[in-house]
């Protein structure tokens, strides 16, 4: 069944777009990442000009994240207090961030940039993620040994706490001050901008790793965050750009609203280090194939330039 | 008689130009070719995946050789990234403007397009890909030039193009059927690639490399119902579009959050 995008420009099969949408929307509910660095270069592998999917993709994490959070929240797992905390953070990074952005692409191949930055990112937080849910399951195969693993809280988590602005997250079970989730927020509000991506896949990790939240309150926030940061980048698309395809957004929106809802019921099946390797697995081997588009000889030596390649 | 010999000789002169003008092919000049397209709109509806239009036509000199163009009466203003090697990876290392070139383009010939015209009538007339080449024209945007840039870009396009079924030539007489050297049907493929706006289809033909007849239909593609609602809205009022476009997608979100909240305390 073939379905015209307006904006797009193109037809496509109804079930592909559906498929994808609800893949994504599953992997999104399961480990509370908004699927933006999934999305979008999958929609631009089946033909979708760059443009087109990356706000599109945005519009449609609105509603998956939607979806999640309120799943999320039901259960508990959301910490408001942390996610607006972060989420200050994050406006003012994703500001700074723009104007790195703009920057680069006046000094040219700011795709190349991203893709470096993409690689050594995710490499970076995929293969630390791995590694440490790897040594949790081992660690948990070998009964005697978990006494001794317990609890090494982040060594930055407790210079932190000494700092001003004291807050008591109560859903996180920390007291610390504002400064840090804040800072957090900023650094990888930079990075989402660089990356062009609502940034919950490094958001997560950090969270966990860093600031030292619960893995389930980690992405209940998170969602919740990411519902009000991709509003936000949906309305600048509008506005600015003009490539928001609703169409499209509602048919992914389709697959992915319900298959957020089977991820999150999944991730309450899953213990959190099983979650964890699922996702660095994937991150991974995102990982790898940007690595090798950047060394393997392109099909097309010439391409059409996506600055004006959307057909619009 | 010395004047009226001068004036002779201006008014000779002035008729070689004209008929150098004149050698210069003027298709709306020639005998009409008759044609009938199957439908002159094609609307883009939800379920659309590009169309398909029929044309039939009378050849007014029986016999004669048959070249069909469509092109999109839009040119594109496109930019190409043009790749190369920088170490052991792969980037953009220039990009060209490239403007003069359709947007689409097709042709139906009833023989190779070489056996018909000379190339000069058909850089004339625009037929054939060489034609194109010498109407368009590139600008470096960025980077710096190399001699076979002006080749690899053009190539690179056609490969584009020819992919999305937006430029094909086809010299087939299969193709372009002729029934007793006068009456003539072939179709076009639109892609879904095609956007809105006209096309033309011309019909040229040709005796000894002359052009003795000529014709041409309009298609116009156009959005309709939804798909023109959406696109008008999304251009014309992008801030109510982009508030819609949040507002469903919440709700959208929630409404299923509800549904499945419910299902799951059964």
């Amino acid at each position: 069944m073939e379905i015209y995008l307006p904006i797009a420009g193109m037809s496509i099969n109804f079930f592909l777009v559906i498929g994808i949408g609800g893949v994504v929307g599953f992997l999104s509910g399961l480990f509370g990442v908004g699927g933006g660095f999934l999305l979008t270069p999958l929609m631009m592998m089946i033909g979708i000009p760059p443009a087109v999917a990356a706000a599109s993709d945005s519009n449609q994490i609105v509603a998956a994240a939607s979806s999640g959070a309120f799943a999320h929240w039901r259960l508990g797992n959301v910490d408001f207090k942390m996610g607006l905390v972060i989420l200050a953070g994050g406006i003012v990074g994703g500001t700074i961030g723009v104007q790195f952005v703009k920057v680069l692409r006046a000094a040219g191949n700011f795709e190349f940039v991203m893709k470096v930055v993409y690689v050594l990112m995710l490499g970076l937080v995929g293969g630390a993620m791995f590694m440490e849910s790897l040594r949790t399951i081992l660690r948990s195969r070998k009964p005697e040994a978990v006494e001794a693993a317990a609890v090494s809280e982040p060594k930055l988590g407790k210079l932190f706490a000494k700092m001003p602005l004291k807050m008591n997250f109560h859903r996180s079970g920390l007291n610390t001050s504002a400064i840090f989730p804040f800072s957090i927020g900023t650094i990888v509000g930079i990075m989402a901008a660089l990356l062009g991506v609502g940034g919950g896949f490094i958001m997560v990790p950090a969270m966990i790793y860093i600031i030292g939240m619960p893995t389930i309150a980690a992405i209940g926030t998170d969602l919740f965050q990411i519902v009000l940061t991709s509003a936000n980048v949906t309305l600048q698309q509008a506005f600015v750009n003009k490539t928001v395809d609703l169409l499209l957004a509602l048919i992914l929106l389709g697959g992915s609203t319900i298959g957020a809802q089977f991820g999150a019921i999944a991730g309450k099946r899953l213990k959190g280090e099983q979650i964890r390797i699922l996702l660095a697995v994937i991150v991974l081997a995102l990982t790898v194939k940007l690595f090798l588009d950047l060394v393997l000889t392109p099909q097309d030596l010439v391409s059409l330039a996506p600055a004006k390649g959307g057909g619009h | 008689m010395m004047k009226r010999v001068l004036i002779f000789l201006l008014a000779l002169s002035l008729a070689a130009l004209w008929g150098g003008v004149a050698a210069a092919v003027t298709p709306e000049a020639q005998q009409k070719v008759v044609t009938a397209a199957s439908k002159n709109l094609i609307e883009i509806g939800l379920s659309y995946s590009g169309d398909q239009v029929h044309f039939f036509g009378v050849n007014p000199v029986p016999g004669t050789d048959l070249i069909i163009k469509l092109t999109a009466e839009k040119d594109e203003e496109i930019q190409f990234s043009v790749k190369g090697r920088v170490g052991p990876f792969w980037m953009t290392v220039k990009q060209y403007d490239v403007t003069g070139a359709p947007f689409m383009y097709k042709i139906h010939a009833s023989k190779p397009i070489k056996e018909i015209v000379s190339p000069a009538v058909a850089q004339e007339l625009e037929l054939g890909y060489q034609a194109i080449r010498h109407k368009m024209k590139m600008h470096l945007s960025r980077g710096d030039a190399t001699p076979d840039d002006a080749d690899k870009v053009f190539q690179g396009m056609l490969k584009i193009k020819e992919r999305a079924n937006l430029y094909n030539i086809v010299e087939d007489p299969a193709r372009l059927q002729v029934t007793e050297g006068k009456l003539f049907k072939h179709y076009f493929r639109f892609p879904p690639a095609a956007s809105e706006g006209r096309y033309q289809v011309e019909s040229f033909c040709f005796q000894k490399g002359e052009l003795v007849g000529y014709g041409k239909d309009v298609i116009e593609i156009k959005k309709v119902g939804l798909e023109n609602w959406l696109t008008q809205t999304s251009q014309n009022q992008p801030v109510f579009f982009g508030i819609l476009a949040v507002f469903i997608a919440v709700g959208a979100g929630l409404l299923v959050g509800v549904i499945f909240g419910k299902g799951g305390h059964h």
